[in-house]
This record gives C-alpha cells, sequence and structure tokens, in this order.
C-alpha cells in the first residue's frame, strides 16, 4: 500500500486522474465554450494536415486498445477496419445511444455534459471510415437530452463542424439525430439498424456484418456514444500514450456508473481497471445503509452478478473479472448489501428480459416467460425445490448460439449464476413452500413435465 | 392444486377494430407539419424510414395513436397499414390507447427495485387508487411501471409522460408532485446543473440532483398478497 492507495490497482494512481471525457469544466456542452477548451481543434487539425490519412485515425485507435463500451468489449479499431472500400455506396455510422441495460446510466452523462466530444468523435470515425452519415440512434425516453442535443447539432452545422465541406475541407458528412420509442433491443446493433430503417426492431442474422450489409444495405459500423467519445482523445493524445491509462487488456478512461446500496451513487470518470473494492468504499463513500456487501453486478443487467467474497482483488477490466466469470459489460456496477432479496432480485430480471424479448426465436421468447414465471413461482413462497434445477435447465436450453441474437445469452447470463451463486437462498424459499420436494428427485428427465402439471 | 397458477392468466386483448376516434377531416397534417416529414424523408435513403418520427408527431397531435393514426401516418409515408402498425406496436412509448394527461411512469428495474422502486409505485397505486396500467377517473393520471429508464444513480425515479425525469423519489415528494402536477405545473426538468458537487471528489461525481438518502427496501413478494 502506498499513499496513492493499493498498488495492484490496474487502474494505477487514479486519485490524480485527471477528467477527459466529462471534465469539469462548466457549460461544456455549449459550443463556444467547447471549442474555447480546445474542441473541434483535433478534427481541425486531422483536415488541414494533408499528411494524415483516414488510415491514420484507424490505425491509432487500434493503437490505442480502445474496446466498445456498449457492452461487448470488442476493439474498436479493428471494428473499424472490417469497413470494405469505398465504392458507389453511401457509408453509415450507426451511434448506439440506447442505453438500455438496465444498471446503465453513462452515455446519457455524455450526452449531457459533452455533446460536442461526441460529434468530434463521430466526425472523425466518419473521416476514418469514409462515412456519409451518423445516425445517432438514441432511446425515446430521452426525450430532453435529445432536444439539447439537436441545439448543440444545429450550432455545430452553422459554425460548419458538421455538413458540407467541413472546416473548408473536402470532407462532408451529416448527423442525424434518430428517436427510438422505448425498446432495450433495439440496443442490438441489427436491431438498431432495422429500427432506423422503419421497421420493428427484429435483431438479424449475422453474418452478413453490418460492414458488409448494414443500414439500408450499405457498409455500416455501429459504436457506442461513450467509445466514439474516446476517439477525439485518442486523437488528441496519441494512441500509444492513450494504451498506457488503466487496464491493459481494455485501455482508456472509462464512466462508473455506480447505483444501488452505495453512499454515493452517481457517475464517476476514472482509469478503467478501478478495484471493486476502490469503487464501492472510497469513491461511493461506502454501503448506504450500514449493511455488508452482498453482491455486485459490475456491468449491466446481462453480466453474472459476483458474491461479496469473491470480489477481494478484482478489477474494473475483462481479465480481472473473468476470473470470476463475469464481465465488465457497460462499466456500470450495481451494488448490493445484505438486505437484499437475491430470489426477487432474480425475478426482477427474468421480468425484465421477458418484457424486452422481440419474440423471433422460440427458445427467447417462450424460455424468458417461463424463467419469470417459475422464478415469481419460487419467490412466493409456491416454488417446488426441483425448480431450481429446472431453471438451470431451461437456461441450458436458451444460450449458446440457439437464436438470432445475444440477447438470450444476455438474459440466461445473470439468471444462471444467481441460481448458483446464491443457491441457498432459492432453497431457503423452497423449503418454506407449500410443496416441498425432496433434492433428491429433482432434475430428472420428467421434471420440466412433471413441474407444469 | 396450487393456488399460485404457473399459466400467465390470459389478458383481454384490447378491441383491435375500434370505432375510429378521428374523422378523416381531422386526420390532416398542417402545412408546418408537411414541411417538418418533408425534410425527416431527406435525412434518410428511404422515406419509410422516417416512420418513427412520424408516429412521434402524431402521437403529440392526438395524443395516442389509435388504429386510423397508424394508418393515416403509413399513408403519409406509402407504407402499407400492417407496416406501420408492426412499428406502432413494437415500441412501448407509442400509446396504442389513450392515457390520462400525465403518464407516470415508475421505474422499477433492478436497480431502482432494491432501492424501493416498488415501494413508490405501491405509494402511487394507493394513492391513486389504481393498479399500474389504469388511469384515474378523472383523467389525470395513468401509473404505469417501467424497466430501467436510465437514471439508475438516482433511484428510485420515475417518468412523466415520456419527458421529464423526477430523482431520488420519497413519498413526500410524490405528494409534492402530484399535487403540482393537479395545479397543472410539471416540475422542472432538474438534470442541467453543471458540473456538480465540486467538493466530493474534485467534482467527479456525476449525479441527477440531490445525494440519496438511505433506502427503504422491501422485497417486492411482500406487497403481492
Ligand atoms: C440485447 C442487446 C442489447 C444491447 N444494448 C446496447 C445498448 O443499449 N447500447 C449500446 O451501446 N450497445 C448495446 N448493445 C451492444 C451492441 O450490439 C453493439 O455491440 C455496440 O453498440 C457496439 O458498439 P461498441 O463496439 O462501441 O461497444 C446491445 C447488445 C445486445 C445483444
Ligand atoms: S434472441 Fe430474443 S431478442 Fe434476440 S432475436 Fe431472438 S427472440 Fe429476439
Ligand atoms: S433501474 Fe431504474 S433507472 Fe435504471
Amino acid at each position: 500500500m502506498d499513499a496513492n492507495g493499493s498498488p495492484q490497482s490496474p487502474a494505477g494512481d487514479w486519485r490524480s486522474y485527471e477528467r477527459m471525457l466529462l471534465p469539469p469544466i462548466q457549460d461544456l456542452h455549449k459550443l463556444d465554450v467547447y471549442t474555447k477548451h480546445g474542441g473541434y481543434d483535433r478534427l481541425r487539425r486531422v483536415l488541414e494536415d494533408d499528411d494524415v490519412a483516414p488510415d491514420d485515425i484507424t490505425n491509432e485507435v487500434k493503437a490505442s486498445g480502445l474496446t466498445g463500451r456498449g457492452g461487448a468489449g470488442f476493439p474498436t479499431g479493428v471494428k473499424w477496419t472490417f469497413m470494405p472500400e469505398p465504392d458507389d455506396r453511401p457509408r453509415f455510422l450507426g451511434v448506439n445511444g440506447d442505453e438500455s441495460e438496465p444498471g446503465t446510466f453513462k452515455d446519457r452523462q455524455v450526452m449531457e455534459y459533452n455533446p460536442h466530444l461526441m460529434f468530434e468523435g463521430i466526425l472523425l470515425a466518419g473521416y476514418a471510415m469514409h462515412i456519409d452519415t451518423a445516425y445517432v440512434y438514441t432511446r425515446g425516453e430521452y426525450t430532453d437530452w435529445i432536444a439539447l442535443m439537436a441545439e448543440q447539432l444545429e450550432n455545430a452545422y452553422e459554425a460548419g463542424y458538421v455538413g458540407e465541406n467541413i472546416l473548408g475541407s473536402d470532407f462532408s458528412m451529416d448527423i442525424v439525430l434518430h428517436k427510438g420509442a422505448g425498446a432495450y433491443i433495439c440496443g442490438e446493433e441489427t436491431s438498431l439498424m432495422e429500427s432506423l430503417e422503419g421497421k420493428r426492431g427484429y435483431p438479424r442474422y449475422k453474418p452478413p456484418f453490418p460492414a458488409q450489409k448494414g443500414i439500408f444495405s450499405c457498409p455500416t459500423t455501429i459504436n457506442n456514444v461513450e467509445t466514439l467519445a474516446h476517439v477525439p482523445l485518442i486523437v488528441q493524445e496519441g494512441g500509444d500514450a492513450y494504451s498506457t491509462i488503466g487496464a491493459e487488456d481494455m485501455p482508456g478512461a472509462a464512466l462508473y456508473g455506480m447505483s444501488g446500496h452505495v453512499k454515493q451513487p452517481g457517475v464517476y470518470e476514472y482509469p478503467t481497471g478501478m478495484l471493486l473494492s476502490d469503487l464501492i468504499y472510497d469513491v461511493c463513500g461506502g454501503m448506504a445503509r450500514g449493511e455488508d456487501l452482498k453482491a455486485v453486478v459490475p456491468g449491466g443487467s446481462s453480466v453474472p452478478p459476483i458474491r461479496a467474497d469473491q470480489i477481494d482483488g478484482l478489477s474494473m477490466n475483462d481479465e480481472s473479472l473473468g476470473e470470476v466469470g463475469s464481465r465488465t459489460g457497460t462499466f456500470c456496477p450495481l451494488v448490493l448489501d445484505e438486505e437484499t432479496d437475491m430470489v426477487s432480485f432474480t425475478r426482477r430480471v427474468a421480468h425484465f428480459y421477458q418484457d424486452e424479448t422481440c419474440g423471433q426465436c422460440t427458445p427467447c421468447r417462450e424460455g424468458t416467460g417461463w424463467l419469470e414465471n417459475i422464478l415469481a413461482r419460487i419467490d412466493e413462497g409456491e416454488g417446488r425445490m426441483r425448480d431450481i434445477d429446472l431453471i438451470l435447465e431451461l437456461c441450458d436450453n436458451m444460450d449458446g448460439g440457439r437464436t438470432i441474437c445475444a440477447f438470450a445469452d444476455g438474459a440466461v447470463g445473470p439468471i444462471r449464476a444467481a441460481v448458483k451463486r446464491f443457491r441457498d437462498e432459492f432453497e431457503a424459499k423452497c423449503e418454506a413452500s407449500v410443496y416441498p420436494v425432496s433434492t433428491d428427485v429433482s432434475a430428472g428427465p420428467d421434471s420440466a413435465v412433471a413441474a407444469t402439471e | 392444486m396450487s393456488s399460485f397458477d404457473i399459466q400467465r392468466p390470459i389478458v383481454e386483448l384490447p378491441d383491435q377494430n375500434p370505432d375510429p376516434e378521428f374523422s378523416d377531416e381531422e386526420l390532416v397534417w398542417t402545412d408546418a407539419e408537411e414541411e417538418k416529414i418533408e425534410a425527416w424523408k431527406e435525412q434518410y435513403p428511404e422515406d419509410q424510414a422516417a416512420i418513427m418520427k412520424v408516429l412521434w408527431l402524431a402521437q403529440e397531435k392526438f395524443g395516442y395513436l389509435p388504429p386510423e393514426v397508424i394508418k393515416f401516418c403509413g399513408e403519409t409515408l406509402d407504407m402499407s397499414f400492417s407496416q406501420a402498425y408492426g412499428v406502432a406496436t413494437f415500441y412501448h412509448q407509442y400509446y396504442k390507447e389513450e392515457k390520462g394527461t400525465y403518464v407516470l411512469d415508475v421505474c422499477t428495474c433492478f436497480s431502482c427495485q432494491v432501492c424501493g422502486g416498488y415501494d413508490i409505485l405501491h405509494y402511487l397505486e394507493e394513492k391513486l387508487g389504481v393498479h399500474a396500467g389504469e388511469t384515474t377517473d378523472d383523467g389525470m393520471f395513468t401509473v404505469q411501471e417501467a424497466e430501467c429508464l436510465g437514471s439508475c444513480g438516482s433511484a428510485p425515479m420515475m417518468e412523466i409522460t415520456n419527458g421529464v425525469y423526477v430523482h431520488n423519489l420519497t413519498p413526500e415528494k410524490i405528494d409534492d408532485l402530484i399535487e403540482s402536477l393537479r395545479a397543472g405545473e410539471v416540475p422542472s426538468f432538474t438534470s442541467m446543473t453543471l458540473p456538480q458537487d465540486e467538493e466530493e471528489l474534485g467534482g467527479n461525481r456525476r449525479t441527477d440532483v440531490e445525494s440519496t438518502e438511505a433506502y427503504q427496501t422491501q422485497p417486492r413478494a411482500e406487497h403481492m398478497d
């Protein structure tokens, strides 16, 4: 332990970290304030310097090691290289501001406090990939923030940062705001494309991948709002320098959206790789109700929860969380204390997925409904012991590539982990049940049938 | 037999062919609206892509989207009724039936759940004498249970009629809120205060209004009898 906290934290000396995505500048969302603090300079430099080719931006992003912040964590620079050579088709960038993953509220902070950083990132990405139009797909609930962005976007158009011949160069690009209407699945990239095209948000089979056949069958890249906000910073600092920030496997800054039973929930910006214990006890001031920690869900409802006894030394990067079978997801940890009823909690998670499934694939549509039914039955004290294994069996029949999109995997992961890791609580609820059935007879070949009679 | 029927109850479907609420004379766009729609069409390679924006516009104009309005929106963009209906019914935020003047979407998703979201929902239900999904007799309020609204740091929270977010809810706050809504005042948008909490952690924390107090959580099952 040195003065700056735990030396083993991959986030390094996080206490003296200076914020880049959400710097403490009053009214930074306004164009004049943003430009006064160096905003759009990076874009100008890139456009004015004849030596900077589009591929150079992609290479910098690749060198930075930036990974997607939408939940899947795919390396951004590598994704950009999937775009085919320009031809006569238009090319699109889909900016994913759907942010409907339960527990996640960090993209909104970028849209609220620093929308021009996102726009600048969009333009740099557009330059790198020869994009004609970027669609910013924002969830419909963010009405007020969409209005804010629309106003700022108009200012940016007027000042010549967006539109035809940006800053006098021969690079032209449009940014269009698209308002969703309340469907979690539209955050999935292929569903987002369908929704943009004016259809139901039904995910598509992959392949073809968006780079080959995306929005209106044209080459498309989908990136998360926060991911794109990193791009101007990478261009400014240089990819190699950026890659030294935070955890090695997913470097850079990160917005940690802390929620649940902590004293000071909210969004904090620190390097990646923060120790969970630092985040909970230091940054957020500890547990809100003075109870002990019970579990942490590190990054949105689709990632498996972690037991309190597993969090020692765990940090917010995939390498570390992978050791306990979890992921960083959206970097928004939900903290749960001892008072939390894990059965009710898991039931609510199941309800979310039941509510939001698009219904195309049978395992997902039916499976999420049955998961909720069974969990509700246990939660209400009428569960059979064998229901617990029935849940696990059901889970095994839903994930692993049986469905069109990863929604089903996202539903199954946390439920399976919660049942396995907090099995004692599920058993306790079933034991008190009016229908106790010994575990000996559970999971027999006929149990699924028997449980529904 | 179990008293808990594992089969979900059969919900009565809304009438799919109600008598039209709006006449053909009412189903027209003003010049200003036409202009907006034309501009939206320009934003996309194909006109159909503007359907979500047109449906939003129609919802603002007509209050909700009965079948004839959906049909009208579809025709505006040369879409068949089934295409437009498919879109309108896919998304939660398009109201397919008439709602109260204020729609109160209480988030009960997991961060809000563990911070007392259901307490808030049930308090509101009791106060207004309706269940989630229902509208008060005077037509003022519709109470709904919402999935995560992206404001988990200020849980429990709610959204009012697809617009304003109200954070860190308590029963007292609900009382004030209902009172001011009855008086016709929507609380002002509270999130645009930049930057906040300079004292704490050098201002690193971004949160929506006041810091959260200790929560009262009750597992959902206790409310279910
Ligand atoms: C069911 C589902 C929901 C998703 N929701 C979101 C979302 O709300 N926001 C987001 O940025 N990505 C979401 N994603 C991930 C996107 O599919 C996609 O990977 C991401 O936007 C790519 O951007 P990135 O590489 O910058 O992270 C979701 C994925 C799935 C399977
Ligand atoms: S996995 Fe679920 S959400 Fe995804 S396409 Fe299939 S039914 Fe829809
Ligand atoms: S869980 Fe309620 S806002 Fe996210």
